[in-house]
This record gives structure tokens, C-alpha cells and sequence, in this order.
């Protein structure tokens, strides 16, 4: 049996506050780092980062919606989170503690940065990065 | 209207793969039976396949957008491209069963263009009855025949047409404004 290669994608994501942001952002996280052959362990690490975004990114938005740019290229997975309200970014990652985990934010990716937000628009967005 | 969820993808068959997994958050956040998701995943399947096959015509790629918004009982699905537009295409690979299809899953079907101009489809899915489950048999006997949906815009009464060769619709309205969605195919007889 051959192997499939992997598929390296991207796909942009935005959410309304409410039930769909937990679910539609681990579907897609998941599904684009399965077709890029990113190890299931890995996964497992981006499904606790999806959530704990979907539990409190909401909370920090604009404007009620959320906007995640996610992608999986070259053994490195990229999720952009935007556009959070200023001086929320560093909001969302201190709140992003699991009893006994840590912080999953930090614990789980080996990137994390807050850059303003892109296209001039307002607010910030919060960058993470993995290699698998 | 806010959008509870907008995917935006290139316009790559594989990419329609994750559009039909991101529309099972929909089960997961609403508990919408299998059947009618099923349903949705196919009409939204079918969309997509056409802005792959027909929107960006020799070899060129462009953007994909799936929208999904949830009215009271009603999800209403937006299908949108920046392509060539939904034209008649002689050569088209497909069987035609396109939008038959899609007309005889949804409630209703509406073809035309935004406000920028791009090509949208526009479902909208009961999810109360949920009655028009797939009957592939109906589809097929249906192809080209009384599924065409139209569509109107306010300037130049733009008409859009099943075309039973690929199951697209012909378009004239491309350069008569911005549309707006009038007039909508009821596919209960489907």
C-alpha cells in the first residue's frame, strides 16, 4: 500500500460568537493538519489549543466575530486568531490554564506571538506556531 | 444578518473535503439529525464542485467561500466565487445533475451575484421537516427539466437557467448590477 502524500493547505475561518466556534475550528485545525500528515499526538496538542481559544477568545472579539487563519505547510502548522480587542491577546493566553496541564497556549506550540492586526484593521491577533 | 460561519478556501478539489468536514460543526452545535446534514453536505458538495469544475476556467485558481447562517428553523448556505460566472458550457464534463440536485435537497435555490459582483448560489435548508431527502432516481429523471432555478436582479431582470448540459445555470445578468435575490425555485415536488 502507498503512502498518500501530504496536503499542504490553508483555509480562513470566521466565526460568530456562539455554539459554532468550538466545533468548526477543531474540524478544520484537524482535518488540515490530518491531510498534512501531522502526527495524531500533535493533533491531540492543537485540538486542546482550538480548545481553549473557542472557551475564551470569544470573550476578547471586536466586534462578535472571530477570525482564525489556519495553515499546514512544510512540517509547520500556523493558527492566527483575530481581531481581539487591544491588550486582550495577553488576556487570552493567561486565561488558557488547565488544572494540572499549564498553560496550553504555551504548553503546546512553540510560537506564540501578538502582532497587530493585519490589513491595518483594529485590534491585535494572537499568532501560534507549531512544527510537527 | 451575521454569518455564524464563513469559510473562505482556495478553489482546489481537495479543499472540498474540508468544507464538508467543517459542516458537521452544524450536528455538533445544533443536533441536526444525520439525514438532513447528509442532505446539506451534498447540496453544499455539489456547489463547491462547480466553482472547482466551472469558475476558473484554464488551470487558474481563485477563492471559494462557504457561508452559513442559521434564521430561526432555516440554514441558509452561500456558495460564492470571483469566476467567470454561471454560463453554459457545451464542453462541461459533468452530467448536469448538478443543480437538479442541489434544487431537489434544498428548499429553495437562488443564482446570482453580490453586491462585488462574484457568483453565489444560495441554498436555503429546512430543518424542521426536513422533506426533501435525496432521491437520486428523481434527480437523475429530473436533470434539465423542472429544477431551473432563477434568479432576478432589479436592473435588467437577469435569468438564470438549468443547463442540462452541466448542470450549471446560464447567467445574463453579469453586467446588470448588483443583484438582488428574488424569485426562488420551491423544489417540494422534487
Amino acid at each position: 500500500m502507498t503512502e498518500e502524500p501530504p496536503i499542504e493547505s490553508s483555509a480562513s475561518l470566521r466565526l460568530a460568537k456562539g455554539p459554532l466556534v468550538g466545533p468548526a475550528l477543531c474540524r478544520v485545525v484537524s482535518i488540515v493538519l490530518a491531510r498534512a500528515h501531522c502526527p495524531m499526538d500533535q493533533i491531540d496538542d492543537a485540538m486542546l489549543v482550538c480548545d481553549a481559544l473557542s472557551a475564551h477568545a470569544p470573550d476578547h472579539t471586536l466586534d462578535g466575530q472571530l477570525s482564525f487563519a489556519v495553515s499546514a505547510r512544510g512540517g509547520r502548522f500556523e493558527l492566527r486568531v483575530g481581531a481581539l480587542a487591544d491588550a486582550s491577546a495577553k488576556r487570552l493566553v493567561a486565561e488558557s490554564v488547565l488544572p494540572g496541564v499549564g498553560n496550553v497556549l504555551e504548553r503546546m506550540t512553540d510560537e506564540l506571538r501578538i502582532e497587530p492586526a493585519t490589513a491595518g484593521g483594529a485590534g491585535e491577533e494572537l499568532v501560534l506556531g507549531m512544527s510537527f | 444578518m451575521t454569518t455564524d460561519m464563513q469559510i473562505a478556501l482556495p478553489a482546489r478539489a481537495e479543499n472540498i473535503a474540508i468544507v464538508r468536514h467543517a459542516l458537521g460543526a452544524l450536528e455538533d452545535a445544533y443536533a441536526l439529525d444525520a439525514q438532513t446534514l447528509s442532505d446539506i453536505r451534498l447540496a453544499v458538495t455539489e456547489a463547491c464542485t462547480n466553482v472547482v469544475v466551472h469558475a476558473y476556467p484554464d488551470g487558474g485558481e481563485g477563492p471559494m467561500e462557504v457561508l452559513a447562517t442559521m434564521l430561526g428553523d432555516e440554514l441558509h448556505v452561500v456558495v460564492r466565487d470571483e469566476g467567470t460566472g454561471i454560463s453554459p458550457r457545451p464542453d462541461s464534463p459533468g452530467l448536469g445533475l448538478g443543480l437538479p440536485l442541489i434544487a431537489s435537497l434544498a428548499e429553495s435555490v437562488q443564482l446570482g451575484r453580490d453586491e462585488r459582483q462574484r457568483t453565489e448560489v444560495r441554498m436555503t435548508f429546512s430543518l424542521n421537516n426536513a422533506p426533501h431527502h435525496y432521491d437520486g432516481a428523481a434527480a437523475r429523471n429530473g436533470a434539465g427539466a423542472a429544477q431551473a432555478a432563477t434568479a432576478t436582479q432589479p436592473v435588467g431582470a437577469a435569468t438564470a437557467q438549468a443547463n442540462p448540459t452541466d448542470g450549471r445555470a446560464a447567467d445574463t445578468g453579469a453586467a446588470a448590477g448588483p443583484a438582488t435575490f428574488g424569485a426562488t425555485e420551491s423544489t417540494g415536488s422534487q
